[in-house]
């Protein structure tokens, strides 16, 4: 979180993580799709040639006044691919909140769970615990046949009590739950964080 | 300078908190830098990519984006350095182009400085004034804050959550 004091801005990261093509891409096209271009950014992904995230897509929202603060959060995706573990642990740097995509395929559920831990490692080596960031669950792609059931995905992930959403983000369905789950969760911890100072 | 393998992963900070004061004094000596190098456009941002400050002809360029790119490209930066055994502090990068030239330079742990100037200016002149800005946007930052602004979100709960729900509806379009 950063606030501008002088442009009363409220400036928040939120990192969408995940297994390799589990859809954290498709949840920001869909978002710059759908948000209207004058309250967004461009989308900017850095990609290989096969078309596959190589560093992170980027897009900006910024929202109406809060409290005579300008909302504006950035949403960042990192890539999926196992080799680019190292990639993932700097784009969660400064993470005010992660958005974790499992792909609802029942032969994806090892990856999921390699992801998840993978996640956590690199929280852990941001500074971040798993407790104090908020994270929210989206099981996305449970439109194909078979797709497991979110309490199967949370008992996966040995995740009890987290906030989680179905979701098929190719059509937009599910991503704007998980953007004001996420925006919510994010915000009510700056609140109480602020609220102690 | 450290130079071993083994050294243990860069530190990662957490955010940033500026004051107003500190704002303004960031403000002034990038204004300074601007003028003195002179630079084109200069930008400031937390090194997790949040952007701080922006001064000079930005053009049609999205400064929330290059922030983030920015902050990008010195993380990969000082990873390929610290993979290498090469990592040293206050690292800077240096493009140079047909017609300008870039830099990216650290600002402690905590900010990174994108500056682009002319390419008919000279570089070692260039270097020396973002090595004193970083400075002296290091004693900004080091100093106390004498007047922190409390942030009030006095709100319920679910006030809050109302808000942000109406906000986000208000730019959505399905």
């Amino acid at each position: 979180m950063h606030i501008n004091w002088q442009l009363r801005e409220l400036n928040l990261k939120i990192v969408y993580y995940g297994p390799a093509s589990s859809g954290k891409t498709t949840n920001l096209e869909q978002v710059h799709q759908r948000v209207d271009p004058a309250h967004r950014s461009e989308m900017v992904s850095l990609k290989t040639y096969e078309d596959r995230t190589l560093f992170f897509d980027f897009l900006q929202l910024e929202m109406g006044k809060i409290c005579g603060l300008t909302p504006k959060i950035q949403l960042y995706t990192v890539p999926g691919q196992v080799r680019y573990a190292g990639v993932r642990k700097l784009v969660l740097r400064g993470a005010d909140g992660v958005v974790f995509v499992a792909d609802s395929a029942p032969s994806r559920a090892r990856e999921n769970l390699v992801s998840w831990h993978d996640m956590v490692s690199h929280l852990l080596a941001n500074n971040l615990s798993l407790e104090d960031t908020p994270i929210v669950l989206q099981c996305n792609k449970q439109d194909i046949l078979g797709a497991l059931a979110l309490s199967d995905i949370k008992y996966l992930l040995q995740v009890r009590e987290i906030v989680c959403f179905p979701a098929k983000a190719i059509y937009g369905e599910g991503v704007l739950d998980t953007l004001k789950a996420i925006t919510r969760s994010v915000m009510t911890k700056v609140q109480r964080q602020t609220a102690t100072v | 300078m450290e130079k071993s393998n083994s050294e243990p992963s860069i530190e990662m900070p957490r955010g940033l908190q500026l004051s107003p004061s500190q704002e303004k004094l960031i403000q002034r000596i990038l204004d300074r830098v601007l003028v003195t190098c002179p630079a084109q456009f200069i930008l400031l941002a937390e090194i997790s990519g949040q952007l701080i400050s922006v001064h000079g002809e930005k053009g049609n360029t999205d400064p929330g984006a290059l922030g983030a790119l920015v902050a990008g490209d010195l993380s990969a930066s000082q990873e390929m350095a610290r993979i290498t055994g090469q990592y040293q502090h206050a690292q800077l990068i240096l493009r140079e182009g047909s017609d300008t030239t870039t830099f990216i330079s650290e600002v402690g742990e905590k900010m990174v400085l994108y500056m682009r100037i002319n390419k008919e200016e000279p570089l070692g002149w260039a270097r020396l004034m973002i090595l004193q800005a970083c400075h002296a946007l290091l004693e900004v930052i080091s100093a106390p804050a004498q007047d922190v602004e409390k942030l009030e979100l006095d709100l319920s709960e679910e006030q809050l959550n109302t808000l942000i729900e109406d906000g986000l509806d208000s730019i959505w379009h399905d």
